[in-house]
């Protein structure tokens, strides 16, 4: 238990000094009132394209957070709470959720501190929920083994938190350029940045829905969509991501704007088919307050939404800025 | 309507009038095809288990028909089961039975069911094939006899029920030869089976997740386990895939008859010395079912105990027996454990009650003293079953009972299942007195020999160290336990040492047939229900298989005896 304590407090700082590094860099373009003439010329297109898809970016973090926020809830609480540092993703993603919230109305062309410090704050907690996941699973006898992947701490779980992270802080980036000449994160072009990075983000949580399903047997045929369709979409996002910024003729991607909107959706259906799979427990929804925990996840599906929006703001970017 | 009068399913049958229980659905029903009693159908079964349940099953998908007797009840799982060890008792068979010997065996809970679905409707859902040596043990490994049938059709088969059963069970399995992937995933450990893992992983052999006949994920409307560890009192969800929830319901689909409460008391011979129905009890009162085929599938004392109760003047030492050997080599397995208490909580009973094994002494031959193998798992005794054996193994009582049942959340304990040497003297023979029905019970006689001794010595040792090793104190050991029966009427070669042949077609009676765990000529390290069903699943397929060559007319390929009747099977 002492191990574990010591595992607590040493987390606890590393956020609160992680948090408190993000909040406290001086960020002089942030101020409430700058004066218009401080903006640089506008070179590139209309900055308000950048925040429209710098906003977007807000909903999809948001809609991540809000997935973390349910499941690591059902599932910690399942938990007992064992470890005190399992209040943690509760408590970062409600912020990461609100902070998102409060992104996505927000209009003005500049990244937001506390938005900063919080989305920086989430991806970090995702990085160490990762470390205690594996230091979970590693522990228990049998190691390494499927036993231990299937039923121990998810591995890939903690990761929605961090991709939640990942893309709010590349939606503050965003913003931030939004009057340069193209919207970049750490000089990358940003559209393309973000869609290579939600590709990444749905391939990691379609192998956690392989895993998971593979411990289900497949017993349903439905349980193969989670991991053929988004595999797909991010192969597509991979390919919007590397194809030639000057090629105007290339720069809409339909298909791969069609198969997002498909993902959104699927990640939509899958609660139902979740609640189903929750239905097919002994007592059904009767006997929810087990069948619950029992039955596969209801939240977790719609991360699969949340990136599918993060790749839909990525593209939308893309098609305004040929550069970005 | 007028069966609505009773609902009680041990007190009147719930299968008649053309319609079965719905084992999925509370008070649900399905149909069922019936036939007269003056009608002869191709089979008649005796006992629905095992080894009953599935032939049936296969034989009525096969195009046959079927009539399959049970004389226990026909529960609804669902509806029928309590959360409590007294009420399920009514799972058991505790009809009159003398035991004796230099171990007389214990006879009613842990080794017999009665029940449409047999034993399994009770039993603890490990699911193992054999080692492959084991078919083959006389030859290979010099003890016991060997079995007609080769491994390889045997694995095939393995295959067949572990895909009915939606068997769970680990992605690799570490011992034997290579075997297709379980249909469902293995179950989460509970701590009872990560004390078992601790052990063998301090003394470096290998462990896994236990093959188990319970859902790991939903199949069809039985739902998935729920971890409570009912097992052996009935599992009241349905996640339990015994006979009475997966072979039972698809014979019925396939047209077969079920009557449950149908006790059969003898075998009718006719002149040509060929079999012609069974009389049976049910409702008060006896009946005949006429049959071209007989198969008795009642377990390794009841399907004894109905061949030598069914003797005639030309068949005065009963049916089938003309080797003198129905009856004979009775086979339990040992079943002794090694218990004590951890620090930490275990619940053992969380869960199946066997969610981790080796097999280690299955496979390894050096270092032992002893010919045949072992296999070790954890445990989770339910409450009473633990008072139970901590009275009688350990003769606590009152005060002291009391006070080690506060320890029963920190009890953790590893237990085998044992091979014992088929010996002619373990046998089941008829006593004068009589049950219920009139007829003579049996009597049940066991003695351990040296090597039976010898195996449990090297087990109780070995169970002991790993216990040591994961941390327990207070060690104890349980010596006496067995489980399982087989043996009575085992398969063979030769018609002067066996009672059936591969297909477990009687040698004396070609339209007689025995087929559930009494054919085995040795039982292994492992728990024989798997075997019994692959071994169901295998004579299915012969029987249709000489149905189609015309041989199932009562008269075997190679045999002189004249046809009698013949097999009206369409497939
Ligand atoms: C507590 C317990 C736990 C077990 N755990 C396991 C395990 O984990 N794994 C495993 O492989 N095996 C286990 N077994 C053993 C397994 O259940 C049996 O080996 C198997 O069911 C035997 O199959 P069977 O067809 O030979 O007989 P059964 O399944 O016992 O079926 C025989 C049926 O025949 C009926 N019958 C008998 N005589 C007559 C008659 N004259 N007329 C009408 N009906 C009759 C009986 O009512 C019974 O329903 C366990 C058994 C018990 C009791
Ligand atoms: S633990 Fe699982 S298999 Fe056993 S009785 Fe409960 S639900 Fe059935």
């Amino acid at each position: 238990m002492s191990n574990d304590t010591d595992w607590l407090v040493g987390a606890g700082l590393a956020l609160s000094a992680i948090a408190a590094t993000a909040m406290l860099q001086p960020r002089p373009r942030t101020s409430p009132s700058p004066a218009p003439a401080r903006l640089p010329p506008r070179t590139g297109p209309h900055p308000r394209a950048s925040v429209r898809a710098a906003r977007r970016l807000n909903r999809a973090a948001g809609m991540l957070a809000a997935s973390v926020l349910a499941d690591s809830s059902v599932e910690h609480y399942r938990g007992s709470f064992k470890n005190k540092a399992m209040v943690t993703p509760l408590a970062v993603s409600a912020l990461t959720l609100a902070m998102s919230a409060h992104g996505t109305a927000d209009r003005r062309p500049w990244a937001h501190r506390l938005r900063d410090g919080s989305y920086l704050l989430a991806a970090a907690t995702g990085l160490i929920g990762t470390g205690f996941h594996v230091y979970n699973v590693t522990k228990k006898v049998g190691g390494f083994s499927w036993q231990n992947l299937f039923y121990g701490a998810p591995l890939g779980a903690p990761m929605a938190i961090l991709l939640s992270g990942l893309l709010g802080f590349c939606s503050e980036r965003v913003r931030d350029t939004s009057r340069a000449r193209r919207p970049h994160v750490f000089g990358l072009p940003a559209a393309r940045t973000i869609a290579a990075v939600t590709a990444a983000g749905l391939l990691g949580t379609s192998g956690e829905a392989g895993l998971l399903h593979f411990r289900g047997a497949f017993h349903n045929p439905f349980m193969a969509v989670p991991v053929t369709l988004p595999p797909l979409g991010a192969a597509l996002l991979f390919n919007a991501a590397a194809r030639d910024p000057d090629d105007d003729a290339t720069r809409a991607h339909p298909l791969t704007r069609a198969w997002m909107w498909l993902l959104a959706a699927m990640g939509f259906i899958g609660i139902g088919f979740h609640a189903y799979g929750v239905s097919r427990n002994m007592g059904g929804w009767r006997n929810w307050s087990q069948n619950i925990l029992a039955g596969p996840p209801l939240p977790a599906p719609p991360s699969f939404t949340g990136l599918a929006l993060a790749g839909l703001a990525a593209l939308g970017l893309m098609r305004e800025h040929p550069d970005a | 309507m007028s069966v609505e009068m009773s609902d009680d399913p041990q007190a009147t049958p719930r299968a008649i009038e053309g319609r079965a229980p719905d084992v999925f659905r509370p008070g649900g029903w399905v149909p069922m095809r019936c036939h007269r009693d003056e009608d002869a159908v191709d089979f008649v079964i005796v006992g629905t288990g095992a080894g009953g349940g599935t032939l049936a099953c296969k034989l009525a998908e096969y195009g046959f028909s079927v009539v399959a007797l049970d004389a226990g009840p026909y529960f609804r799982p669902l509806e029928d089961f309590a959360s409590d060890e007294s009420e399920q008792t009514k799972l058991y068979w505790t009809d009159d039975r003398i035991s004796d010997g230099a171990n007389p065996l214990q006879l009613g809970s842990n080794n017999s069911g009665k029940a449409v679905g047999g034993s399994t409707v009770h039993f603890a859902m490990v699911s193992l094939r054999f080692r492959p040596e084991w078919f083959k043990s006389r030859t290979l490994l010099g003890y016991g006899a060997d079995w007609p049938i080769d491994w390889r059709e045997m694995w095939n088969y393995y295959t067949e029920v572990e895909q009915a059963l939606k068997i769970s069970g680990p992605i690799t399995y570490p011992w034997g030869p290579k075997r297709p992937r379980y249909p469902y995933r293995a179950h989460p450990l509970n701590a009872a089976a990560r004390v078992l893992a601790k052990g063998c992983e301090a003394l470096g052999v290998s462990w896994t997740e236990t093959p188990l006949a319970t859902l790991s994920a939903p199949r069809g409307l039985a739902h998935p386990c729920v971890y409570r560890g009912f097992c052996v009192a009935g599992c009241s969800t349905n996640a339990k895939q015994s006979a009475l929830v997966t072979w039972i319901p698809r014979a019925l689909a396939a047209g077969a008859e079920i009557r449950d409460l149908a006790m059969v008391g003898r075998i009718e011979v006719d002149d040509d010395d060929l079999v012609s129905g069974v009389h049976y009890h049910r409702g008060g009162r006896w009946h005949f079912q006429r049959a071209r085929n007989v198969v008795v599938a009642g377990y390794a004392i009841e399907t004894p105990r109905l061949l030598l109760n069914s003797a005639t003047d030309r068949h005065r030492d009963g049916l089938a027996n003309s080797s003198g050997l129905v009856g004979k080599n009775l086979m339990t397995q040992s079943n002794q454990a090694v218990w004590g208490l951890m620090d930490d909580e275990i619940r053992s009973y969380k869960g199946p009650p066997s969610l981790a094994i080796t097999e280690h002494w299955n496979y390894q031959d050096k270092g032992k003293d002893f010919f045949g193998g072992y296999a070790y798992m954890s445990q989770g005794p339910l409450p009473q079953l633990w008072a139970n054996t901590l009275a009688q193994a350990r003769g606590l009582w009152g005060a002291r009972l009391v006070e080690e049942m506060t320890n029963y959340n920190h009890v953790a304990g590893l237990k085998i299942v044992g091979e014992m040497l088929p010996q002619e003297r373990n046998r089941v023979t008829l006593a004068d007195e009589v049950d219920q029905y009139g007829l003579r019970i049996p009597r049940v006689t066991y003695s351990w020999c040296d090597n039976d001794r010898r195996l449990i010595d090297h087990s109780l040792a070995f169970m002991t160290r790993a216990l040591e090793a994961a941390g327990a104190k207070d060690i104890w050991t349980q010596d006496d336990d067995t489980c399982h029966l087989n043996g009575t009427a085992r398969m063979g070669d030769d018609p002067r040492a066996s009672v059936v042949d591969a297909d477990c077609r009687s040698w004396d009676i070609p339209n007689l047939w025995i087929c559930d765990g009494s054919v085995f000529p040795t039982v292994g390290g492992v728990n024989p229900s798997l075997t019994i069903q692959a071994i169901a699943c295998r004579t299915a397929d012969r029987i249709r298989a000489m149905a189609r060559r015309g041989e199932l007319t009562g008269q075997r390929a190679t045999g002189t005896r004249t046809a009698a009747h013949a097999t009206s099977a369409s497939s």
